[in-house]
């Protein structure tokens, strides 16, 4: 068995035992992204017809209603910056969390290691897990959001759509790794799940203050949602993206290496 | 022939907690170790600090002369390890996890885990959800030994299992042991130690205590005899007796302590007419605490008694 070997091995495990879990997931995404596609002609009527009657004050006012007359704006307001980027980190930071913390409390994790592994392995494994079921219930929610489309009769570009998703892997993928490194640090799966529970929400909540209150604006900087970027409109972050995923990797590392040195209790 | 186990100035310290210290020990190739103590002296750190699941405070351990914590992974790949506590998938059957762990160690076969399975009598195509507690320690059992591993660390591997299958549990090391391979058993059930293996090494505290062979154990168990007549009897000649000790008298009960003179004791007191006889064996911590006081009492009397 050589090195890679094994940590492919167990993320292939790992992946298999979260089969039911990954299309719940894909399904329940794609499903409500193919019903927001489904509702934009008739959304984008009735916002049409209300900003014609209202005044240009209020049409400025409302700017921001105007970009979603868009398939491009309606779905990243309503789909892609607010629905996945909250909800799916849920599903990897458990994830990140039972990889070593969790496998502990489980007892789980003195079985595993007593095979011929090193613990560098388990840390592969858990990242590999996480980017292949968040690849998974991505690829589920492209495809049955893409289903809408030519039924909706709107021109949205499988391109864009799967750019917007990708960056969403790398967003999400940064939260499980960071509730993995947690669940390094600390020998409570639940703090390894809130710690990066709270990063999420505290940035989501700074990201929509700074949208609403000029006051919150210079510390918009450091929420994540600020630098998704408008990949359906062609605006592709590449910078946030590779920063990311850097930051994965670095995080990785970091956790593999308190791995290394931690002890495991019974 | 090298020695299976060793380990030199073996410390663990959990913060201001002792796990185990200084322990100096030497398990030899094809031989059933067998590791005891109470609950608390230091068996499961010395086990999980074999397996490098904890790092040493200080000194160290080989395993089949590879370092434990520099070379763990090696190690491992010529041990199998039953713990004292584990958890199980419970929506994996026996057989998915065997297999698992099969592929993670480059077997392209189940290896004796049908036998042992079979032997044990658990099945392995069930989720180990649906087994009971016996069951998941036979399907633990499995695990650690499916490979054939040159030396198998068991923690407290009877747990759970019903006599029979203790039996055959017992049967499978002795095999095992036929067949050059070493098992390092870590009990607090002296029957069982005393029953498969060759040495025994006793810690207490978090040092070891004695490092001996089980004939050489079993000799320091003192059973404790007591005797209810119909009317009081003079307990001197019971006090003469060979290997009695600690004999005292109250009324028509006579209580005493009995090495290797059971015998002569049932004879001598079936000459009065006996109305109880209660003889009770010692826990492994009375065995621990009466060997401790031999070694004090050795060692207050001079420097030859000295504690190993």
């Amino acid at each position: 068995m050589t090195g890679t070997g094994h940590w492919w091995l167990l993320t292939r495990q790992q992946l298999r035992g979260r089969t039911r879990s990954i299309v719940i997931w894909g399904i329940a995404l794609g499903a409500l992204g193919a019903l927001y596609v489904a509702l934009f002609p008739s959304m984008s009527e009735l916002l049409g017809q209300y900003l014609e009657q209202a005044s240009e004050q209020m049409r400025q006012f409302m700017g921001q209603l105007e970009d979603s007359m868009t398939i491009e704006g309606w779905m990243e307001m309503e789909f892609i910056t607010s629905i996945i980027p909250i909800a799916l980190p849920f599903m990897v930071i458990p994830m990140g969390a039972r990889a070593v913390s969790g496998s502990e409390e489980r007892k789980t994790l003195d079985l595993l290691l007593s095979n011929p592994l090193p613990r560098w392995h388990v840390i592969a494994s858990a990242l590999g897990t996480m980017a292949g079921a968040l690849a998974c219930v991505l690829s589920l929610t492209w495809i049955l959001t893409y289903i809408a489309v030519p039924a909706a009769g709107v021109g949205l570009g499988p391109g864009r759509l799967a750019a917007a998703l990708f960056v969403l892997w790398v967003f999400c993928l940064l939260f499980g790794a960071l509730a993995l490194l947690v669940s390094t640090w600390v020998r409570r799966s639940f703090l390894a799940i809130v710690i990066p529970a709270v990063v999420l929400v505290a940035m989501y909540v700074i990201g929509n203050l700074a949208q609403v209150s000029k006051s919150a604006e210079p510390i918009r900087v450091f929420s994540l949602f600020y630098h998704l970027g408008h990949p359906l409109k062609g605006d592709f972050p590449w910078t946030a993206v590779l920063l990311m995923l850097a930051a994965v990797c670095v995080i990785g590392a970091a956790a593999a290496a308190a791995f290394h040195r931690r002890d495991i209790y019974t | 022939m090298p020695a299976a186990i060793t380990t030199q100035g073996l410390t663990k310290i959990y913060g201001r907690r002792l796990g185990i210290e200084g322990l100096d020990l030497e398990v030899r190739s094809g031989e059933i170790f067998g590791f005891i103590g109470p609950n608390g002296a230091g068996k499961t750190t010395t086990i999980r600090l074999l397996l490098d699941l904890l790092h040493p405070t200080r000194g160290r351990a080989e395993v089949l002369g590879l370092d434990s914590h520099r070379q763990s992974v090696e190690v491992r790949r010529s041990v199998g390890y039953l713990p004292g506590e584990f958890g199980l998938d419970v929506r994996m059957t026996g057989r998915q996890l065997v297999s698992n762990f099969a592929r993670l160690r480059g077997m392209q076969d189940l290896g004796s885990a049908d036998r042992l399975a079979e032997r044990l009598g658990v099945d392995l195509e069930l989720p180990t959800g649906r087994l009971s507690r016996g069951n998941r320690q036979k399907v633990g059992l499995v695990q650690a030994l499916f490979h054939e591993p040159a030396v198998a660390i068991l923690d407290e591997p009877t747990t759970g299992l019903d006599p029979l299958v203790q039996d055959t549990f017992l049967q499978l090391l002795r095999e095992a042991r036929a067949e050059g391979r070493t098992i390092f058993l870590s009990s607090h059930i002296l029957s069982e130690v005393e029953r498969v293996c060759d040495r025994v090494a006793i810690v207490r505290g978090g040092r070891l205590a004695a490092l001996e062979t089980t004939e050489s154990l079993l000799e320091r168990r003192r059973k404790r005899v007591t005797l209810v007549f119909a009317a009081p009897v003079d307990a001197a000649p019971f006090a003469a007796l060979p290997g009695v000790s600690d004999v005292h008298a109250e009324g028509t009960t006579i209580w005493m302590s009995v090495g290797d003179g059971i015998d002569a004791v049932v004879k001598l007191a079936a000459r009065y007419t006996l109305l109880d006889l209660n003889v009770e064996h010692p826990s492994l911590d009375e065995v621990f605490l009466g060997y401790y006081d031999q070694q004090q009492s050795a060692a207050s009397a001079g420097p030859a008694g000295a504690r190993p």
